[in-house]
């Protein structure tokens, strides 16, 4: 949870990709209570709606689960579907921007291949 | 009935000039709304006519229904704490030491907060038996942020906070504010031309230029809206047919566009054009900035 906010994307997207990455480095455990709205709120210094938004994110994708007066906690099997679902997303992120970049620079598939299979 | 402020086709003329035109606003209770505009673009005036030390030449202002004008219930609930300007001396009196002026702000307020107010002194660190006019910007503004927050009104404005403070204090105040919010759920408008910084803390962000209101929205949608687009001369300009261009820039062959998109419209980067975020800061100067 110490990652710095930038300004190049939506804060709310890096509120709920930040708490991902603490669950997928165990740095919050699963069933265990993640930071409040507004101890988010004040450690980011940014609107309690915002981080909000970023935690409804999570409950959505089931991520994370509210326990009615307590607060919001880690569900469960959290961290695997964090991984499957950033697996599905890899296509996406990575995968097609690399394709576009090498297509753009004049790199074929074949020496793309090649560079992949001596990477380390 | 739904506790709002509301300030209805407000117009404000000194002389023949119009400082302030066509202002419509709905302030919802629970909410940082941040107002930003350049020098002179009316900023204090629409506080000061909101707080009813100001009248406007035309329009209204109700709190919950009813006028704020000369209303003593209503403005009991509002607090507009002014920026200390020291060649007009408006805290009444040229000697005023800090403990006086804090002590006439309490007065006023009915919902003041002895309590908070002396732990926010000591947290600025704030000699108290100093004359105020003789303190630094900074100092000044710090006076002006525990007036604010120890008002408890439900809904106070606070003009350039942060003028003249140092980075440290700057995020100091921004989690005093939060914390207050949290704990409140209090309205507060928060006028400043250090957007990059106080962004983030917006629920809403409320742009005027020139007396006029630009506009007033939700601040992560707007920011969502804007994009920066960049790339060949030729590319660029059909890329951005019907779309609202807010400011370009062309060097050479190349060109950049600022764009404000409608909702339902998307552009994305390709091989032939970069489409990069656009920050509130830049949004701002594009609307507000010179013109092309």
């Amino acid at each position: 949870m110490q990652e710095f906010l930038t300004q190049e994307k939506s804060i709310y997207l890096q509120i709920s990709e930040l708490l991902e990455n603490d669950i997928l480095r165990d740095i919050l455990l699963e069933e265990e209570r993640v930071p409040s709205t507004n101890e988010l709120a004040k450690l980011y210094v940014i609107n309690p709606a915002t981080a909000a938004k970023g935690i409804n994110i999570l409950v959505e994708r089931g991520v994370l689960y509210k326990k009615r007066g307590i607060g919001m906690f880690v569900t469960t099997g959290a961290k695997a579907a964090i991984q499957k679902r950033r697996k599905e997303e890899f296509f996406d992120n990575y995968v097609k921007t690399l394709l576009e970049e090498a297509e753009s620079l004049g790199i074929s598939k074949e020496e793309l291949i090649g560079m992949l299979q001596n990477a380390k | 009935m739904e506790e709002k402020l509301i300030c209805k086709d407000i117009m404000k003329q000194y002389g023949k000039v119009k400082v302030l035109e066509d202002i419509n606003l709905e302030l919802e209770k629970g909410k940082i709304y941040g107002l930003i505009g350049r020098n002179g673009a009316g900023k204090t005036t629409l506080l000061s006519i909101l707080s009813a030390q100001n009248p406007a030449t035309a329009g209204s202002v109700t709190l919950n229904g009813e006028p704020v004008w000369e209303n003593r219930e209503a403005l009991s609930h509002i607090c507009f704490s002014r920026e200390i300007n020291p060649l007009r001396d408006n805290g009444g009196g040229k000697g005023l030491k800090v403990k006086d002026y804090l002590r006439a702000a309490s007065i006023y307020m009915p919902g003041w907060d002895a309590e908070m107010a002396s732990r926010l002194v000591e947290k600025f660190g704030l000699d108290t038996r100093k004359s105020v006019m003789k303190l630094s910007k900074g100092m000044q503004s710090m006076i002006t942020i525990i007036i604010a927050l120890a008002s408890k009104a439900d809904y106070t404005f606070l003009d350039e906070p942060v003028a003249g403070l140092d980075v440290v204090v700057r995020e100091q105040f921004y989690r005093i504010l939060l914390e207050e919010f949290a704990e409140s759920g209090r309205t507060f408008i928060v006028s400043t031309h250090i957007i990059e910084e106080a962004a983030d803390l917006f629920e809403e962000v409320i742009i005027i230029d020139k007396g006029k209101m630009l506009l007033k929205e939700n601040a992560q949608e707007l920011v969502e809206r804007a994009v920066y687009i960049s790339g060949r001369e030729d590319v660029v300009d059909a890329a951005v047919t019907d779309l609202h261009c807010l400011h370009t820039e062309k060097m050479g062959r190349s060109k950049g566009a600022t764009l404000l998109l409608e909702k339902g419209q998307s552009i994305a980067s390709s091989e032939e054009i970069t489409v990069q975020p656009v920050s509130l800061q830049r949004l701002f100067v594009s609307m507000c900035g010179e013109e092309n």
